[in-house]
């Protein structure tokens, strides 16, 4: 009897042991490198470049992001420039009491993957790549507002700006940091940089969490873990390796994360959010984009578009559309339409209405500012009183004494957006349908972006659908929109023609807050947003929801907003087997 | 037949630079340019963006630009820099399609015709699997229609034929990736090799697996096609009075079908060869682009919505002269499998 006690306490025993030995299992920490392989689809296009002087295109940056660090990191909670930020340099920075002189305090315990130390010298070579002109890059601009960048020691930076501007701060980051040692030595003159030169493709020298590890033209780009990155929350870094992988539909993007050929999906289309969610094989992560769609308003002549300034800064007249130009039919046009129902309708719910250009996460959204109501009877009403009525009873209301067309004109105007871009091509219809119900014509196009870009920067439009990416660190101004200095025909992003005094001295003074203070200029920008709102250059759309999915099988995915892998290097793949 | 063949590509020379100069006025005379598609963004400054357009030529009259495209500009003062000053000694870099320069891809920022390079192989492989495909099964199933004339199988070919060649591509091809790749799991969905951190595409021997769905929707159409073509032909051949002879010899139904009938049916096929070359560059566009296979056609494509003039030159090129040479073959084939034609 006491033999079998014994046995059965034996058996209990092992049982025991075995179930607490399974968890065990499961929770294998891996190792360096052997937390198995991040494969995300690519659907936007092959990757250009990896060289991040010369990078213009957003796969080539997806992938370079990975492979050179920042001189200012962005904090991946409160997407703002920080210090000490993982995989950046910038311990620390100040501004001298001028404001034009940023002094930039390098750490001095990062290395290239070869060994190198990384120093300012490093920065300056990329900051001179790019102001000498031999290069074609685009970050030209960025000496718009520095004057010069020096280096009084290996880990100093020092930027001097033509002019005291808080705005002038997101110049410095989009200087790369590049291994100049190596880059000085493959790359003759920078001109060579737009040579057919195989580094360009085939970096071997980088500081990240994974190393270059090799390219397949139109198929995929892979990258290997490096273990000598510094900044790892594991003390190593867990993958095996990321692939960045070429899928040029997204039907069959998702069908791949499904099938386990992937397990990052990293813009699920609004129409596949919900089914991700229901999913127990995948894992999901919803935020509000960074960005928004809009319906931009001609407020200027069509038939004779005009720069918004002369040579010496003063004002040109640009005529009056002869619908927008009234502020009353804008706000009419506002109510007209039922954003609300739209964002049902065409992204299943997947989005949020807003009522500036500052989405949800900016650090200049007041959620006092409210969208426009729907209300089609004070919309009716307001058109009556800017003298857009129906006489004729013919469905489309005409001028009878309105500010700036003809009077008898009828109230049609042409809506353009870019063909192939479903989502815009529904709520196309659905604003003309709205707004014929209100009394105005709207002829409905789907053009060609090429075309579409032409149209809009020539300014010969009246109205359009089109949206805005927003970058990081998220910048509230809305001078390259809205001010006259950017109206320029054919080539300035005020196509609009807004001029408004008041916003203007808004946006001046927010960039020149004393110390450029957050919550002094978030002021100032919520007041310039308040203004925007009710003088409706852009009908506020809605900014999409942007979604995550990663397989369930991936440990380590906790993302932020626009910051999927901010931690991953201690991401893993935990095997089938 | 040497002469003939030079001939014929002596004369494919105007017609070469004919079909170059439309398509370069075509071109540039679609809306929209490169650098107004990639700096659409508010951060690069008016200065910036026309600096680009300086230093990519776009400024320059169209009929320079063609002529830079064909001999270069390294013979003329260029304002390399785009500051507004020539400099001396500073000339272009340009030398021209007719030294081999294609120019340099404003997306991709390297010579255009290596971005081409990287992508020949791919739809090389592609295009000769579905030709080889749509010959191997349209041939056959085009005589056996002709010999079974009004029966099962001629009629079933028949409708195959017309739901073949009316199917869309991209819906066939989704279809098929739905049904063998997503609901079977027999089949991979997208790409061309298996997706490995490192080691390369492995030769085409280890992952004819990734071939079978493409190579099937892009031999579609030229399957259905070649047995409408191969079956009247060989109706026509088998209405001749030395087949009938041979049936009267007593030959075996089969030797008078597929030696003496079928041989002579398939002259005709023969002119559609050379046209079929440059078919399979078209036709890959659509494919290639629904099956993610790393070809030309996706290429082309993309280049001409990013309106990277060099790199749709260099394929509008490619392109002209595959059909020159296709036409060419193709009239060579003719004579040399016609006893009848000869080279004159």
């Amino acid at each position: 009897m006491r033999k079998l006690s014994a046995i059965v306490l034996l058996v209990v025993a092992a049982l025991v042991l075995s179930v607490l030995a399974l968890p065990a299992a499961a929770q294998d920490e891996g190792g360096p490198g052997e937390g198995g392989i991040i494969i995300e689809s690519n659907f936007g296009g092959d990757i250009a470049t990896l060289n991040p002087i010369i990078i213009s295109d957003a796969s080539s940056s997806a992938v370079a992001g990975f492979l050179y660090p920042g001189i200012i990191g962005l904090d991946p909670e409160t997407q703002n420039a920080a210090p000490n930020v993982a995989g950046a340099l910038a311990t620390g920075w100040e501004y001298d009491e001028t404001g034009t002189v940023l002094t930039i305090y390098l750490r001095d315990d990062a290395f290239w993957n070869d060994g190198t130390p990384i120093t300012a010298a490093d920065y300056l070579y990329a900051a001179e790549a790019i102001k000498s002109g031999e290069t074609d890059s685009a970050r030209t601009y960025v000496f718009d507002s520095i004057e010069s960048i020096e280096a009084p020691d290996d880990y100093t930076v020092v930027v001097t700006f033509k002019e005291f501007n808080c705005r002038s701060f997101n110049d410095v980051n989009d200087i790369p940091v590049v291994p100049a040692h190596i880059f000085s030595e493959v790359f003759e003159t920078y001109a060579d940089m737009n040579e057919d030169v195989d580094y360009n493709l085939n970096p071997t020298v980088t500081f990240g969490p994974f190393a270059f590890g090799e390219y397949r033209p139109a198929e995929q780009v892979s990258l290997v873990a490096d273990q000598s990155y510094p900044d790892t929350i594991l003390g190593y870094v867990s993958p095996a390796g990321w692939i960045y992988k070429n899928v040029a539909d997204q039907t069959v993007e998702i069908e791949l994360l499904l099938a386990g050929e992937i397990n990052v999906v990293a813009g699920v289309t609004p129409e596949r959010q919900q089914d991700m969610r229901d999913n127990a094989d995948i894992q999901t992560f919803d935020y509000p984009a960074n960005g928004y769609t809009y319906m931009g308003f001609n407020l200027a002549d069509p038939t004779n578009p005009q720069d918004g300034l002369d040579e010496d800064g003063n004002p040109i007249d640009q005529g009056n559309h002869p619908l927008f130009g009234d502020v009353r039919v804008r706000q009419a046009i506002a109510m007209g339409v039922d954003v609300a129902s739209m964002v049902d309708a065409t992204l299943f719910g997947e989005g949020v209405q807003i009522a500036t250009n500052a989405i949800p996460t900016s650090w200049a959204y007041d959620d006092s500012i409210e969208p426009w109501p729907f209300d089609p009877e004070a919309a009716a009403a307001l058109l009556e009183e800017a003298g857009w009525i129906d006489e004729d009873g013919d469905g489309v209301r005409e001028c009878r004494g309105c500010l700036y067309a003809e009077e008898g004109a009828p109230a049609e105007f042409e809506l353009l957006t870019n063909a192939g871009n479903t989502t815009r091509e529904r709520i196309g219809e659905i604003i003309q349908s709205q707004l014929a119900d209100l009394g105005i014509k709207v002829n409905f196009n789907a053009i060609d972006f090429n075309i579409l870009v032409q149209t809009l920067l020539g300014q010969e439009f009246d109205a359009i659908i089109i949206g805005w990416s927003l970058g990081l660190p998220d910048d509230p101004d809305g001078t390259a929109f809205y001010g006259p200095e950017n109206d320029l025909v054919g080539s300035g992003f005020n196509f609009v023609s807004m001029n408004n005094e008041e916003l203007n001295r808004l946006y001046n003074e927010a960039a020149h807050v004393p110390g450029c203070d957050q919550d002094a200029r978030a002021e100032l920008y919520i007041e310039a947003n308040r203004l925007l709102r009710n003088e409706l250059p852009y009908l506020y759309l809605y900014s999409a929801n942007a979604q995550y999915a990663v397989r369930a099988e991936v440990e380590g995915f906790d993302p932020f907003p626009s910051f999927l892998y901010w931690n991953i290097d201690a991401w893993r793949v935990i095997s089938a087997e | 037949m040497l002469k003939y063949t030079v001939r014929r590509l002596i004369q494919g020379i105007p017609t070469f630079f004919g079909i170059t100069v439309l398509s370069y006025m075509l071109m540039l005379a679609a809306p929209g340019n490169p650098i107004e598609l990639l700096t659409f963004d508010p951060n690069i400054s008016v200065e910036a963006r026309e600096k680009l357009a300086i230093q990519a030529g776009l400024n320059d009259p169209w009929p320079l630009q063609y002529l830079t495209w064909l001999i270069g500009n390294d013979w003329r003062p260029v304002d390399m820099n785009a500051n507004g000053v020539l400099e001396e000694g500073e000339y272009g870099v340009r030398q021209g399609i007719l030294r081999g320069d294609f120019g340099r891809s404003f997306f991709y920022k390297r010579a255009a015709i290596t971005v081409i390079g990287d992508r020949i192989p791919a739809t090389l492989e592609l295009g000769v699997a579905a030709l080889i495909t749509s010959l191997v099964l349209g041939i056959p199933i085009g005589v056996i229609a002709a010999i079974r004339r009004g029966g099962i199988f001629d009629n079933f070919s028949r409708v195959m034929a017309v739901v073949f060649n009316a199917v869309p591509s991209f819906w066939l091809g989704i279809m098929m990736i739905l049904f063998f790749g997503s609901i079977l799991g027999l089949l991979p969905m997208n790409g061309r090799c298996g997706t490995v951190l490192v080691g390369g595409c492995p030769p085409l021997y280890a992952r004819l697996e990734y071939l079978i769905m493409p190579t099937f929707v892009l031999a579609a159409g030229g399957i259905a096609g070649y047995s409408r073509y191969m079956r009247t032909s060989m109706l026509e051949t088998i209405s001749r009075d030395y087949i009938r002879t041979a049936h009267a010899k007593g030959l075996p139904g089969r030797t008078v079908w597929f030696k003496h009938a079928a041989r002579n049916a398939m002259i005709p096929i023969a002119t559609f060869l050379g046209p079929a070359l440059t078919g399979l560059w078209g036709g890959a566009v659509i494919t290639e682009r629904v099956f993610g296979w790393p070809g030309v056609g996706r290429l082309a494509v993309e280049a001409v919505t990013q309106r990277d003039y060099p790199v749709v030159m260099a394929i509008v090129i490619l392109g002209a002269v595959s059909t020159i040479i296709g036409y060419i073959v193709s009239d060579i084939l003719y004579a040399l499998i016609d006893p009848r034609i000869r080279f004159s």
